[in-house]
């Protein structure tokens, strides 16, 4: 099996001080649906950005089909396709046109451009829209086009960042089923997002990345299976507002002692308590609280899911870090320079 | 390099294309210069009792037009790219093997294009108002030669500026900051001798007043080659340096 991918150490320093990539080194295999995983700000869309050759890295190195990004930018270029988060159209030409012009600038011949373009208008459901202004389009006709874009030249690799960030859910399945059978004719696919649905479902191996650095990596239920047993998810009813804190910390101190706790990890609205067996845990954990006269608010019991892996690697949940939705209209550039 | 120049008329073509999907931009910009023309040798009238030697303010003021509009359009391609930038088009681009130096250049031109469509209304306009271009055919494609050269220097570092701050509100700053002075550090609504010495001497470093000086007679009386040899050597390096400055803006965009 060849890499499609390879970094070694890739790191980018914004303004001397901001490591929005710190050496990371992952290989990708040719063929693979590959996922970065984190919240924003950890360095998804920078590391991608590097891959194709958008962004210069600081340090490090990477390989995209064996082509050195820095040495060889063109050739990675010709047999990437990149598609960006804020869904990249052009409001003042129709589909058509914007994909007819990067055919072009994939230097593309006319004839290839033309049924190339048919082709993925057909694809990706645009064919009636297809000479309408794209300011007309909807978010997810946009985000469609967008990918359509990053096609034109069969690239080996497709990049794409947040594939599905801000569109509803029946646009999202669609998009999954591109990609899926993108992959299935063989290419290669790198995506970002801070769905753990989207990885779930869709990768066949993921990076976990906070802070700039790979924190874990393997097939998805590989990660899950790193958490061994299920974990119990409990809230307390706010009784005293100023003492809810305390409240919380008092019982983590507590469960935590306990021998058939693995682990407690406290989030915005509840505690996840990590256990062999929950249907034993429940019952003790429920006696233990009602000795100590605390009153239990919800308690239930769940197989654990990327959500307890990330927060397992980084003390956080991803939800709460969820940025706002970038829908048609997409914001300022507001990366740290 | 066949590739580089496909990709930049590519590049044109896309931006003129803007015109056939909005024929209403197009008016206003053929209607803009005629909107000049009327209120400046209206306002200016008088001037001409100042002891003018050039007849009529309007065949006076009408090269002078023609090398402001350059100025005038020097920041529509910085809000051309700054929309590709929020609308997260120039980061797709960049990430296909596109010639650099055509998606600059195809912009460029694109600037250039709309300028000598204008023109044409102010001659037409400035024809039927009683001006006349002493040079003829000639003198008119000189002018196009030195004032696309000035309009490109310009266009070009405006949007450098837009490609690096990536921004609209500091490029609309910025962009007046420079071209207002360097109309008003020239000799395109008043002659020179009618100016206070310190604009005189601001002139020498400016190039709007190298194009306007070396247009200006080809309306007026003939081909002054002195003045038309230093307009293109200092107009053609202020649109090579421009375009070197926008090539390094544009490499440094991603970051």
């Amino acid at each position: 099996m060849t890499n499609i991918v390879e970094t070694y150490n890739l790191t980018k320093i914004y303004n001397k001080t901001i490591r929005a990539v710190d050496d990371i080194s992952i290989e990708i295999q040719e063929g693979e649906i590959f996922g970065l995983l984190g919240p924003n700000g950890a360095g998804k869309t920078t590391t991608i950005h590097m891959l194709a050759t958008i962004t210069r890295p600081t340090s490090g190195s990477a390989r995209v089909g064996g082509y050195d990004v820095l040495r060889e930018p063109r050739k990675v270029r010709a047999i990437t396709g990149y598609s960006a988060q804020e869904a990249g159209v052009d409001e003042y030409s129709s589909g058509r046109e914007y994909l007819t012009l990067f055919g072009h600038y994939y230097h593309l011949d006319n004839r290839t451009i033309r049924s190339r373009v048919d082709e993925l208008l057909e694809l990706l459901e645009l064919t009636d829209a297809a000479d309408r202004l794209v300011a007309t389009y909807s978010g997810g006709m946009r985000k469609r086009l967008e990918i359509g874009t990053a096609l034109m030249h069969r690239p080996q690799l497709l990049v794409v960042d947040e594939p599905t960030l801000g569109l509803d859910i029946q646009t999202r399945v669609r998009i999954w089923d591109y990609i899926r059978a993108l992959n299935k004719d063989g290419m290669s696919i790198l995506l970002t997002t801070h769905y753990l649905e989207e990885t779930d479902k869709l990768c066949d191996r993921v990076a976990i990345v906070d802070h700039g650095r790979v924190v874990a990596l393997g097939t998805p239920d590989e990660l899950k299976g790193e958490i061994h047993g299920d974990v119990v998810s409990l809230t307390l009813p706010v009784e005293e507002p100023d003492q809810h804190a305390q409240t919380i910390e008092k019982v983590r101190q507590l469960l935590s002692a306990q021998p058939f706790v693995k682990d407690v990890q406290p989030t915005a609205e509840a505690l996840n308590i990590y256990v062999d067996q929950g249907g034993v845990a429940v019952p003790q954990i429920l006696r233990l609280l009602e000795a100590s006269g605390l009153t239990v608010g919800e308690i239930a019991l769940a197989r654990p899911s990327l959500d307890d892996v990330f927060l397992k690697y980084t003390g956080r949940k991803i939800r709460e870090e969820k940025g706002k939705a970038v829908g048609a209209r997409a914001a300022w550039i507001r990366r740290p320079r | 390099m066949l590739d580089g120049l496909w990709d930049t008329w590519y590049t044109l073509v896309r931006y003129l294309r803007t015109f056939v999907h909005n024929p209403f931009w197009m008016l206003i910009l053929l209607i803009q210069p005629l909107v000049w023309l009327v209120l400046f040798t209206q306002l200016f009238q008088s001037i001409t009792t100042l002891g003018f030697t050039s007849g009529s303010y309007v065949q006076f003021f009408a090269p002078g037009l023609i090398v402001m509009l350059a100025v005038f359009n020097a920041n529509a391609l910085a809000f051309r790219l700054l929309n590709d930038i929020n609308y997260g088009v120039l980061v797709k681009m960049i990430a296909t093997p596109v010639n650099r130096y055509s998606l600059i250049v195809g912009g460029l031109l694109y600037i250039a294009v709309t300028w000598v469509l204008q023109v044409f209304v102010v001659l037409i306009v400035s024809f039927l108002m009683g001006a006349r271009v002493a040079t003829g055919v000639g003198g008119v494609l000189m002018t196009f030669l030195i004032v696309s050269l000035l309009g490109i220097g310009l266009t070009g570092l405006v949007a450098a500026i837009a490609v690096t701050m990536k921004r609209p509100e500091p490029v609309v700053l910025i962009a007046n900051l420079i071209t207002l002075p360097l109309m008003f550090l020239s000799s395109i609504l008043i002659p020179a001798y009618l100016t206070p010495q310190w604009i005189q001497d601001a002139m020498k470093f400016n190039p709007v007043n190298y194009a306007i000086l070396a247009v200006r007679p080809m309306f007026l009386t003939g081909f002054d080659w002195t003045a038309i040899g230093q307009a293109l050597v200092v107009c053609g390096v202020f649109a090579l340096v421009a375009i070197f400055v926008e090539t390094a803006a544009f490499r440094r965009f991603g970051g």
